[in-house]
């Protein structure tokens, strides 16, 4: 399995809604981590995967290769389950 | 000492020599070009005026002074030896702010020796001579004063250690860079403080070129380092109207010569000057109403001059091809293209992208500037570049009042900060902002000196930036920009986690996560002092071997493991900013990529280089390169950089760095290429600067050779 990663902003209009599709693959067993990006830990993974616009989800396999990534876009629990079954 | 012109007979009489000595010619060498009798109340007054040292004390040092000097029998002694005595009993007495403030600001002998004697390896943009001598002397006092008078002792004090670096101090008196348009000109003529003349605005194109020429020079003597031209070929197109191609290409010729001139202007140095240039109108200036001939408007809108941009920027990159009358690219004007989401829509684009791509390959003039969705820029230094902001964007209605600059630059020495921090991160977090607060403080400082001179307005040493043509200032104090620069990024985190920037992911995100406290902080320091900073990749043609010498000298042996170059020549440094290192063998592509991870967090402007050396890649190849770059990365800005040898003996220049000419074989060659920002012969750089170039990683085989 992998692993999605959340990044997020005070602020920012649809980050609520990303965080709730957050928690709702965490309650599912999926490993779910969040960044806010007013923090340095939090930009400077922002950074690394060169995102400019919250809220933003990366979704990566095991070894950390990004499988998809949705910029400034809530995608549904759905669309990232079958990313990570593809 | 004070003045001794209008020494009188009384004096003499009044002179306090003990009987033994009365006899004794002794003789004072003053600062003014005079030869004088000794005479106590000279020290007396200096101690007064100058140190407000109360009387009784006064008279006591002035006497043990005289005595003193008597007592060694001299028999012709300096104002300023007089002064240092005077200061060694301020200090015996502990009178060490007296001291200071009785300071004499000046140069040993031997120094001024090798500056008339040798070439001032600081800025390779100096080329040698008398006037280069002065600029350097007048530098060096400067310098002196600023880290005296201007700064605090704990500011001066992390400069001289190397903790932070303060750049131009021997330009104290004056802010750091400067951005504008023509418009300025071309509404309000040449009508500058001071001058003997007042010019209208501009009917002709050649005459609007001069106004420009002039304004540069004038901006030149006011501001320290850069000057930047935005929408160059845009703002010129009014005058171009009906203009034949010939003609268009004859003002272009015009405009790379004046602005490649040596030798003119302030210390014979070039004018530092950056021209950005458009394929198409920016959205920006689209709607703008046009000034043309004698400032009047138009009655059309820039995007009506679309045509005659066009032909004039096309013009300019043919003349960049031919390079100067030996074939060697020009060193300034630097000509930045902005690319944009609008240039890819713009007819000709593709053509247009050819063009300059040849150039970059032949000569490696052209900067290549991505200004990705909405953002608009303007570029400065050698990478600086304002972010256009909402106010911006109203004043580009009228872009007279568009002009930029920022105050000061400082850089922080990251590789110390590995040094004391002993790979614990909360230490080494805990010391950047220390570093950042200090530099702050440095802004704080600079900034209060610039205002005190401003505020002479019309008398001001700075009456330029005081004049008010369109109602505000020349110099918008509340818009300026405070630059924080950073350098080594790559060994601090080599220091601290053992790895080198390229050599892992682990060791990329913790660089990442420097930069981005970095820039936090300025925005949270920027808040609570009401001022820009942000941060900048600092050029750091010198500083990148200043800092590298200092840790070798306070930080060994630990720092011999770290700092680049040659330490047995001496040939030593630390890679600029936040660049990988330069003899890391990563492709070009993943370079531009991964250093363009830190553009996005390093608002002032960012670049990366493509080390071409002596390959020749093809223009279709480069344009793909600039595609993708654009396309694919993050990446601000990038130029490539060809290498030349140019033959003193028969005058031809050729391709890579060669020991004596392909041509003629003679040994007399001179090497050219790109020390950081700009082109310039490699004798003139710097020892730290020569061991990068010994060290950078040429992609020869990438772009292959055409
Ligand atoms: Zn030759």
């Amino acid at each position: 399995m992998g692993k999605v990663k959340v990044f997020v902003k005070d602020g920012c209009h649809k980050c609520p809604s990303a965080k709730e599709v957050g928690a709702v693959l965490k309650k599912e067993g999926l490993e779910v981590l969040y960044y806010d990006m007013d923090t340095v830990d939090g930009l400077a993974e922002a950074s690394y995967y060169g995102i400019l616009s919250t809220p933003t989800l990366i979704v990566e396999d095991r070894d950390e290769n990004t499988l998809a990534d949705f910029r400034g876009v809530v995608p549904t629990p759905q669309q990232i389950k079958e990313v990570l079954h593809r | 000492m004070g003045s001794l012109s209008e020494y009188r007979e009384s004096d003499v009489k009044r002179r306090i020599l003990p009987d033994e000595t009365t006899d004794m010619a002794l003789f004072v060498r003053t600062s003014d070009e005079d030869m004088s009798f000794w005479n106590r109340q000279r020290i007396v007054d200096a101690l007064v005026k100058e140190a407000c040292v109360d009387m009784a004390m006064v008279e006591e040092i002035s006497k043990e002074v005289q005595e003193q000097i008597i007592a060694s029998k001299i028999s012709v002694i300096t104002s300023p030896l007089i002064r240092e005595l005077v200061n060694a009993r301020l200090i015996e007495k502990g009178l060490e702010k007296a001291r200071k403030m009785h300071t004499r600001l000046g140069v040993p002998l031997y120094d001024v020796d090798q500056f008339i004697l040798h070439p001032n390896k600081e800025n390779a943009n100096v080329p040698h001579g008398p006037e280069a001598t002065n600029l350097t002397l007048a530098e060096n006092i400067k310098k002196e004063y600023a880290l005296l008078s201007v700064f605090s002792q704990s500011i001066g004090d992390a400069h001289m250690r190397g903790d932070i670096h303060l750049h131009d101090l021997g330009f104290i008196d004056r802010p750091y860079c400067s951005g504008q348009s023509l418009e300025y000109i071309k509404k309000f003529g040449l009508n500058l403080p001071n001058a003997l003349s007042i010019a209208k605005p501009a009917k002709h194109p050649e005459v609007l070129l001069a106004h420009m020429v002039k304004f540069a020079a004038a901006l030149q003597s006011n501001f320290a380092g850069a000057i930047g031209w935005d929408a160059v070929n845009l703002f010129f197109a009014p005058y171009l109207v009906d203009l034949s191609d010939r003609e268009i290409k004859q003002l272009a010729q015009m405009l790379i010569f004046e602005f490649s001139q040596q030798a003119v202007a302030r210390g014979g140095q070039a004018i530092f000057s950056d021209i950005n240039l458009y394929w198409e109108v920016p959205k920006h200036f689209e709607d703008v109403p046009a000034i043309g001939p004698g400032g009047k408007f138009t009655g059309k809108n820039y995007e009506d001059y679309a045509s005659e941009a066009q032909k004039f920027v096309w013009a300019l990159f043919e003349i960049y091809k031919e390079g100067d009358g030996t074939g060697r690219p020009f060193f300034f004007p630097k000509p930045l293209v902005h690319i944009t989401e609008k240039f890819f829509k713009t007819d000709g684009h593709e053509e247009f992208l050819n063009h300059i791509c040849d150039v970059a390959a032949d000569k490696g003039n052209t900067y290549f500037v991505f200004d990705r969705g909405g953002t608009a820029k303007i570029s400065e230094c050698c990478r600086l570049s304002f972010k256009l902001e909402d106010q911006d964007l109203a004043d580009a209605k009228q872009p007279w009042k568009m002009r930029y600059s920022a105050l000061q630059n400082v850089t922080l020495n990251l590789p110390r900060l590995g040094y004391v921090s002993d790979k614990d991160d909360s230490v080494l977090f805990s010391k950047i902002s220390d570093l950042m607060e200090l530099a702050v403080q440095a802004h704080i400082e600079k900034k209060l000196f610039i205002e005190k001179l401003l505020a002479h307005g019309d008398k001001s040493p700075l009456s330029l930036l005081t004049m008010k043509k369109d109602g505000v200032p020349y110099l918008r104090m509340h818009r300026v920009t405070y630059l924080i620069g950073m350098l080594g990024l790559n060994e601090l985190v080599h220091i601290h986690t053992g790895e080198e920037l390229h050599e892992s992911k682990k060791a990329l995100k913790f660089g990442l996560k420097v930069i981005s406290q970095m820039d936090l902080l300025s925005k949270k320091l920027s808040k609570k002092y009401d001022m820009r900073f942000v941060l900048e990749q600092t050029p750091a043609e010198s500083t990148a071997y200043r800092f590298a010498r200092l840790d070798l000298k306070y930080h060994s042996p630990q720092s011999g493991h770290y700092v680049k170059g040659d330490i047995s020549r001496g040939e030593t440094y630390y890679t600029n900013s936040t660049y990988f290192a330069v003899s890391s063998e990563m492709n070009p592509i993943d370079r531009v990529i991964k250093e363009g991870l830190f553009h996005p967090r390093i608002e002032a402007g960012s670049l990366t280089h493509v080390w071409l050396g002596e390959a020749k890649p093809s223009k279709e190849s480069l344009a793909n390169f600039v595609i993708k770059t654009f396309r694919e990365s993050l990446n601000d800005q990038i130029a490539f950089s060809p290498e030349f040898t140019n033959c003193l003996s028969c005058g031809k220049t050729s391709r890579g760095l060669k020991d004596d000419c392909p041509c003629c074989g003679a040994k007399e060659v001179e090497g050219i290429t790109r020390i950081t920002g700009y082109f310039t012969k490699i004798s003139s750089w710097n020892k730290g600067k020569k061991g990068e170039l010994r060290d950078r990683y040429r992609n020869q085989g990438f772009f292959g050779n055409k």
